[in-house]
């Protein structure tokens, strides 16, 4: 083998070296610069939806509680985790609390009504409204009892309660709740506000919180 | 000469190239810190792609034993992971207070939990293909006994 060929060998083994030696240290570089650039994401696929649960208290520790799950995934995973009363995606309800009312009668009738306010109740404990507008179930509670008030709004899509009752009489499909939910806009959920505490549930498509 | 330097130039290649397969998924990363007294420090990088070769290793009562005790989240992990991986980074958990602060999160295609306690810190750091490696092969092994 003649010296220019030793010297064009050892030259290409060189490099080849060096880049084989460098293509791990790059993945070792991704995994640290990383975080910078995820920070950075702030909207995940278009079609992709998450569910974002943030629950921050006012008290003097100031805890916040941030979670962001992708609807898809929940779908996917709640199928897999079989436990006492939830199998394959769906809950059993007890059945001794729902003998005398019939659910899915109750949520095909508040479906097939017209928008308007079901339930109405002010006291001076509480006020208390249940309706239905833009095909959303709309629940809203203002307990007055406390010096300091606290207020729940919650605000259901009417399909995400068919999906939910759609399993059977004792059951709420939550699978197909999430399905049902995956495919509606951008809105809230969940707003609950008192002197300690304020929570939100709310989707979207961004995988961050604000 | 010329024979030796082509012997120490295939050696070379060849620890280069092992090197190489063995650190193609990255790294794990521990990071354990326990600040009191007998606390614990560990602190551990293992190439990633070398957790499913070493399983195969593992004697089949060892084997069984485990998968007993996560047959129920075996499932559930496989499909986290699974699942996780088409997904972009992403801060899935984050949990604030004055003093502790938690997170759960995905980094190029690594999941990243991050705890930060006065009294300890713990940081991991794990590959999503690996997780799924590992729960597949416990799957295979746990139907298998």
């Amino acid at each position: 083998m003649s010296d220019r060929t030793i010297r064009f060998f050892a030259r290409t083994t060189l490099i080849a070296t060096t880049v084989l030696v460098l293509s791990p240290l790059g993945t070792l570089a991704q995994s640290t610069a990383a975080p910078a650039s995820s920070n950075q994401s702030t909207t995940s696929l278009s079609k992709d939806r998450w569910l974002h649960v943030r629950v921050i208290s006012s008290d003097a520790k100031g805890e916040s509680v941030k979670v962001n799950v992708p609807l898809e995934l929940a779908e996917k995973v709640l199928p897999a985790i079989n436990k006492d009363r939830l199998h394959a995606g769906r809950v059993k309800i007890d059945s001794a609390h729902m003998d005398d009312v019939d659910l899915r009668a109750l949520v095909d009738a508040i479906r097939t009504t017209k928008d308007g306010e079901f339930v109405t109740v002010q006291s001076n404990e509480c006020d208390v409204r249940v309706a239905k507008l833009n095909n959303h179930l709309i629940i809203h509670v203002l307990d007055k009892e406390n010096a300091k008030k606290s207020e729940v709004e919650i605000k259901v899509p009417m399909k995400v309660i068919d999906a939910l009752f759609s399993a059977g009489k004792d059951e709420l499909d939550l699978v197909a709740a999430l399905h049902a939910l995956s495919a509606q806009g951008d809105t809230e959920l969940v707003s609950v506000k008192d002197h300690e505490n304020t929570v939100r549930v709310w989707l979207d498509s961004k995988n961050v919180t604000d | 000469m010329v024979l030796l330097a082509k012997a120490a130039l295939g050696l070379g290649g060849t620890l280069v190239l092992a090197g190489a397969y063995t650190m193609r998924e990255g790294v794990i990363r521990v990071d354990v810190d326990e600040f009191r007294s007998g606390g614990s420090h560990v602190h551990m990088w293992v190439p990633a792609a070398a957790i499913p070769m070493a399983m195969h290793f593992v004697p089949d009562k060892h084997w069984r034993h485990a998968s007993e005790h996560v047959r129920e989240a075996m499932p559930i992990l496989h499909a986290v992971v699974k699942e996780l991986r088409k997904y972009p980074d992403a801060v899935f958990v984050e949990i604030d207070d004055n003093n502790e602060h938690v997170r759960v999160r995905t980094t190029g295609g690594r999941i990243q939990i991050d705890v930060d306690a006065p009294d300890e810190k713990v940081h991991i750091l794990c590959p999503l293909s690996t997780i799924e490696d590992v729960t597949v092969q416990m799957e295979e092994h746990g139907s298998g006994a």
